[in-house]
């Protein structure tokens, strides 16, 4: 912990003696520990897109190269050749942006509800939420198949969309964004005679932008990495979705072709990583304005 | 959460509002119940019913497989539990989860958020590829460390064999089965860590450092007085759905060691997924996840009662 703050006390004393040489030092400090942790944490990554260029022999050459010596696109086409991917890339869509939607909608106003209305038993409820929020949905999942086996829901987009909707994670965000947030304004608002759903939809959710921007990242990233559910609620190969295509391919490819393996990884990874960089922008634009 | 018809004020309203008629709160109470319908209805069919369901079916030899009703058979689940291979080190293989993988991340998380607090250039490039590992979906992620673990021509091996080592087989042996799961996890709960602790730190008022700052505190100092009490509530926030996470520990298991070698990786819902869906023993699934159910009943009160007072240090 001691090591958590050094950078900054040596900023401030490089400040006090008007050396310039301590603050260079500082900011290469901060530079190498940001560049390991940047490799530790994105070269896997880096690794997963070049070793999806080159041939199964080269993927497990030893010493291993970095950059593929011929570059082989086929990978990518023996993925599709291997599976439907195409159809599991629409279905991932599908319920991942659905889920979201309906993650995000529900747990703003279940969120504002407790953290800004008075009604009987409110308490108690958010306290068995936040109870039910410890239990994990993964305890529950057998008698959930069996449920979603007597409705006809497995192998449905239904399915696999409306059990994900209820977040509690959501409203417990979503309630200490509001708690947190000054009420003034609404308030203010109410004083001059806006009902609830008025403040909600004028006040409230337009301030609520970087909190919802942040939690709709979370919610899609959750939706479309979500593998246990899927893989439990979906037997039939045209509702696999990529991640259950994924692990299918695992099986197929076994640890011979690394490579095609590596690039079913890519094709999973890049959708996430473009929503990611979108929504970049919106958290950058979010600390900016709280900043203000 | 019908009981609609008696609301009387139950707690004082607050001081803005006591100028304001009843009728008010009446009726913004009503629209709170409609507000939360969605989620809590949704969760009463998907969640609470099934859940309702499990603690029924631990006392029964319920087979998911097999439309026949399940027959009364007691306690007996709950007996073989203690008997039947592996949930007992399952258990201990999600608790070691939580002791070394919950505190790592958000330490590391932490650690990473207060260097890159101020703004500096590139700050946003390092904070998006620290965080790429979380967004990432963890079959691909979990794939690519089977890759870079993989005993013949995986990197980690060849460096390993560069310094005239002999390749592991990461994977396939003990402990090192584990060690790979503990440290996969770890490394794909740093960026969620990282952010939550960035955005918390961002939201602390600088008005607060500058008056520490001219009362003579060091970074130091305003850190352990200033920050750590103030982050305490998102802390609190991450230990939670930091065990949530262990509870729920799957995909990686699945993906990189199959559970094995012998069970050395098992996690609760490992085991228990395969007694439902594999050996069809519903009963002995439910009452695992009833044991697994009361833990997080445990940790829950012991989590409010910490987050509880805790609150009190929050920002007014």
């Amino acid at each position: 912990m001691t090591a958590l703050a050094t950078p900054e006390v040596t900023v401030t004393r490089s400040r006090r003696k008007v050396g310039g040489n301590r603050r260079t030092t500082v900011a290469v400090a901060r530079h190498a520990v940001l560049i390991v942790a940047a490799i530790l944490c994105a070269g896997p990554f880096l690794w997963m897109v070049l070793t999806s260029f080159k041939t199964s022999a080269e993927a497990l050459s030893s010493p291993p190269t970095f950059l593929p010596q011929t570059w082989r696109f086929e990978n990518y086409l023996d993925v599709f050749a291997a599976a439907p991917f195409g159809r599991y890339y629409l279905n991932s869509t599908i319920v991942a942006v659905a889920s979201t939607i309906g993650q995000v909608v529900t747990s703003l106003m279940a969120g504002y509800a407790f953290a800004r209305l008075r009604f009987r038993g409110r308490n108690i409820l958010f306290v068995v939420l936040l109870a039910a929020l410890m239990v994990p949905f993964e305890i529950v999942f057998t008698p959930l198949i069996s449920l979603l086996s007597m409705l006809n829901w497995l192998n449905t987009y239904q399915g696999l969309i409306i059990p994900n909707v209820p977040s509690i994670l959501g409203a417990f965000l979503f309630r200490q964004y509001f708690t947190n947030f000054s009420s003034e304004i609404e308030d203010a608002t109410r004083v001059d005679g806006a009902g609830v759903w008025r403040r909600l939809r004028s006040v409230m959710v337009p301030m609520a932008g970087p909190m919802i921007g942040a939690f709709a990242i979370l919610s899609f990233v959750y939706n479309w990495n979500n593998f246990f559910f899927q893989f439990i609620a979906v037997t039939r190969t045209e509702m696999f979705t990529v991640q259950i295509g994924l692990s299918q391919l695992q099986s197929q490819e076994g640890a011979q072709n690394f490579n095609v393996l590596m690039a079913g990884s890519t094709l999973a990874v890049v959708p996430v990583l473009v929503v990611f960089l979108i929504f970049q922008k919106q958290i950058v634009a979010a600390i900016a304005s709280s900043l203000r | 959460m019908t009981s609609t018809t008696v609301p009387p004020p139950a707690t004082p309203p607050p001081a803005v509002l006591t100028v304001r008629p009843d009728t008010l709160h009446r009726r913004e109470g009503r629209a709170g119940y409609v507000l939360i319908a969605p989620t809590t209805l949704l969760l009463a069919v998907f969640y609470l019913y099934p859940l309702v369901q499990t603690v029924i079916y631990s006392f029964t030899d319920w087979n998911p497989a097999s439309a026949d009703v399940p027959g009364f058979v007691g306690l007996q689940n709950y007996a073989d539990l203690g008997d039947a291979g592996g949930f007992g080190s399952a258990l201990g293989h999600t608790g070691l989860y939580v002791l070394v993988v919950v505190p790592c991340a958000m330490a590391i998380g932490l650690f990473l958020a207060v260097v890159m607090n101020t703004p500096f250039r590139g700050r946003s490039v390092y904070r998006a590829l620290i965080f790429l590992p979380y967004i990432a979906p963890m079959v691909g992620s979990a794939l690519v460390f089977s890759y870079l673990l993989t005993p013949l021509g995986g990197v980690v091996n060849s460096v390993v064999e560069g310094f005239g080592g002999r390749a592991i087989p990461f994977l396939t042996t003990t402990p090192w089965a584990m060690v790979a799961v503990l440290v996969f996890s770890v490394w794909h709960q740093i960026g969620y860590t990282m952010v939550i602790y960035s955005a918390a730190l961002s939201g602390i008022p600088s008005s607060y450092y500058e008056a520490a700052t001219l009362d003579g505190a060091g970074a130091l100092r305003r850190f352990w007085s200033i920050s750590f009490p103030l982050l305490a509530p998102t802390s609190g926030f991450l230990a939670i759905t930091g065990i949530i996470g262990a509870l729920q520990v799957f995909t990686q298991v699945y993906v990189l060691t199959g559970g094995g070698p012998l069970g050395s990786t098992s996690t609760v819902i490992y085991w228990i997924y395969q007694q439902g869906f594999v050996f069809f023993h519903g009963g002995l699934a439910t009452a695992a996840s009833v044991v697994l159910l009361l833990i997080g009943i445990a940790v829950t009160m012991f989590q409010l009662l910490v987050l509880s007072r805790r609150d009190t240090v929050e920002l007014s």
